[in-house]
């Protein structure tokens, strides 16, 4: 009924059918939720991490549910920017969603490496850096808690995505935000996402250890909205707004409801994580909740809404 | 009517790629909800329309995942102690079951699911009643498989191992006639309150027998084998199978173990087949979060061949049935 509703968005100098991505390591390489709903009626789609080498991923239990969330420690599981170009390159680009390309690794140098590999990739729209990994360099240093190495980081990968677009994915286990976002824009991100998960852990109180084997998992799903929401909010009034820089937002996400709150707060599109794994066409009925709240609301495009919190 | 189902499961043994073409959402009406034993529950579902076309193809192994969070709970009274801090959390992924049966039924397809009551979601999954929805992703995972010249099966089964095993007993013996494929059923639990079968268990022989009604239906014999002794058997489900094998001395050739059930008992079944040299399929779980392949939480740690390497697959796409040969136990 409302599918002729525009709700495209401008990103970062890309124009989106509508502003909902897929999250990163929730939906798989490329067209795994395919069977779920229609791939084509993404704004974006983010793959899972992509290393240098391929990654084993740590051992199991990798996964465990807490009260409206869950940890999750994969480990980084994947098949390398190898396999990733030779297998799942053509797949996404038959996407019409604009395709970012999620990157690790555990010294700047790996970053490049999968960087400079897809560069000139037409089928990809830009790279979302994951700086949450341990940096091996300086002794296990997660690169996204600081600001220098953030800077660093950011610029060396700028460098090398040529006409890329460069977001620059936060994590919230950090005291100021702010500080690493306007680390990652003054480098050169031309847009950020946030939030990546926080570090946490759950114990088995019959066995007095952790449930996980890597002791400790990052805590994603609704559990974190509201902390998502705030910190989206806090990074958009303090860094991205006057620098119009776009936000994608997400922590919890399941609902247009939730979608709209986040883009309220400050975010320009939006991402769907956890809950694609109890929903997997869940991104779909979402957009169509979108754009329900746009005629509803009377919003004739989407940027009335960025950022619209009172304050 | 057998038809539709066994298509499914020719798929497999011919080796095809089967299931993945038509897994997708769909919802369920319960048709009804039985308790069977203290913490056991028979759970019937029915689905109509593309659900009842998808599930229709539905192989032994396969799974589901259902949606629990809308379940309601039950009275407190009704909450046992032991799950009482449980029963406050909330329930967020869906959880992984397998079916005990499922027959096409003109236009629907009925599939049956065997629970056991362990935490937040199967106490949840207690208050559902005739009539009530539930959202079901499936079919997913590949399921067993029976290779060429196979005339002997034997499938040794713990605690809810027993799930997938009625089914696959279901199939085999409709194939038996088929190809003269000979069933035998090892069912092994704690104790005779743990086994989740129908009818009395407490005065079950030591002998093979027709005693479990379940497989007995499909006229395949059964031996049960309690922890405690308290019915058939007393030792574990491995050392009475071990038993059986070595009294009986079947081909080797001829025979294939399907074995499902905790961790450690199919790790001693894989043992056991590997000294024999006899072919076995295992069905393995592990906690999922996505059931559909994206989230690569449930990680299977597999040998590779001509290697001493080993990789990661994961149990809800590759698996849940493995051939125990490639599985690092
Ligand atoms: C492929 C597959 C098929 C299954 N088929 C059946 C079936 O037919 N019938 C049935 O009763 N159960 C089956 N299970 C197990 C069932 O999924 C769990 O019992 C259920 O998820 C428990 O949910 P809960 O919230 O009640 O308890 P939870 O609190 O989630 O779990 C209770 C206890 O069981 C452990 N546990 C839960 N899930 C798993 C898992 N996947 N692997 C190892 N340990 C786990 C937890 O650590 C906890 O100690 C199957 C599991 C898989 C992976
Ligand atoms: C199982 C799982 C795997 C994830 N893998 C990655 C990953 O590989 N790279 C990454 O940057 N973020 C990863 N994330 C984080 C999500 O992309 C997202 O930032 C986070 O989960 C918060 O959103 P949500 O609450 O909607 O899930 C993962 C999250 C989950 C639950
Ligand atoms: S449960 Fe997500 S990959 Fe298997």
């Amino acid at each position: 009924m409302n599918e002729g509703i525009d709700i495209s968005v401008e990103f970062g100098g890309l124009r989106l059918g509508n502003p909902v991505f897929t999250a990163s390591g929730t939906s798989g390489y490329a067209d795994e939720l395919g069977e779920f709903m229609d791939m084509d009626r993404l704004g974006g789609f983010i793959t899972k991490s992509i290393t240098a080498k391929p990654r084993k991923g740590n051992a199991t239990p990798r996964i465990v549910e807490t009260d409206a969330g869950m940890l999750n420690a994969i480990g980084l599981a994947n098949i390398g920017v190898e396999r990733f170009v030779e297998e799942k390159l053509p797949i996404l680009g038959k996407m019409k969603a604009a395709v970012f390309v999620n990157v690790a690794g555990e010294t700047i140098e790996e970053y490049l490496t999968v960087v400079e590999r897809l560069a000139n990739e037409e089928r990809i729209a830009g790279f979302e850096l994951n700086i949450s990994c341990p940096n091996v360099e300086k002794g296990g240093i997660t690169f996204g808690t600081d600001p220098e190495l953030v800077k660093e980081i950011s610029s060396a990968v700028k460098n090398a995505c040529g006409a890329k677009m460069l977001m620059v994915k936060l994590t919230p286990s950090v005291t100021d935000i702010s500080v690493i976002a306007r680390a990652a824009v003054e480098a050169g991100a031309d847009a950020l996402s946030l939030i990546n998960t926080f570090t946490a852990m759950v114990i088995d109180i019959k066995t007095q250890r952790p449930v996980l084997a890597n002791r400790t998992g990052g805590l994603s799903g609704p559990a974190i909205k509201p902390i998502a929401v705030y910190l989206v909010n806090k990074v958009y009034k303090e860094v991205a707004k006057e620098r119009g820089i776009p936000i994608l937002g997400m922590g919890g996400i399941r609902t247009a409801s939730d979608a709209v709150e986040f883009i309220i707060a400050g975010a320009s599109a939006v991402a769907v994580g956890t809950a694609s794994f109890i929903e997997p066409g869940c991104a779909a009925r979402i957009i169509e909740g979108i754009r329900k709240y746009c005629v509803e609301h009377n919003i004739s495009n989407i940027k009335e809404l960025v950022g619209s919190v009172s304050q | 009517m057998v038809c539709g189902f066994m298509k499914g499961f020719c798929e497999v043994v011919m080796g095809q790629e089967y299931g993945s073409s038509s897994k997708g959402e769909f919802r369920a009406v319960v048709s009804s909800n039985r308790q069977i034993g203290i913490s056991f529950y028979r759970l019937t579902l029915e689905f109509s329309g593309a659900g009842a076309e998808a599930f229709d193809g539905f192989g032994p192994g396969q799974f589901v995942q259902l949606d629990v969070s809308g379940a309601a709970l039950p009275p407190v009274e009704r909450i046992p102690d032991e799950l009482a801090d449980a029963a406050r959390r909330e329930i967020l992924l869906r959880r992984p079951f397998s079916f005990t049966d499922v027959t096409r039924e003109g236009d629907k397809t009925v599939a049956d699911l065997l629970y056991c009551v362990v935490g937040p979601a199967t106490l949840r999954m207690t208050t559902f009643k005739a009539g009530d929805s539930v959202s079901v992703v499936g079919p997913l995972g590949n399921g067993f498989s029976v290779p060429e010249g196979k005339k002997k099966a034997f499938l040794v089964f713990g605690g809810m191992g027993t799930a997938p095993m009625q089914h696959l007993a279901k199939v085999l013996a409709w194939d038996e006639k088929e190809r003269d494929i000979e069933v035998v059923a090892f069912a092994g639990a704690k104790s005779v309150h743990a086994l989740p079968f129908e009818g009395r268990m407490d005065e079950i022989s030591q002998q093979l027998g027709f005693s479990i009604r379940e497989f007995a239906k499909y006229t395949i014999e059964s031996m049960v084998a309690t922890d405690d002794g308290s019915s058939g058997f007393h030792g574990p489900v491995t050392d009475c199978f071990l038993e059986w094998l070595k009294e009986n001395k079947p081909s080797v050739e001829e025979a294939i173990i399907y074995s499902c059930g905790p961790e450690a008992m199919l790790g001693k079944v894989a043992e056991i087949a590997k000294e024999r040299n006899i072919d076995c399929q295992v069905s393995l779980e592990r906690r999922m979060a996505c059931g559909i392949g994206v989230c690569q939480s449930c990680a299977v740690e597999c040998r590779v061949e001509g290697s001493s390497e080993t990789v990661y697959k994961m149990c809800c796409e590759d698996g849940p049935v493995f051939d125990a040969r490639e599985v690092v136990f």
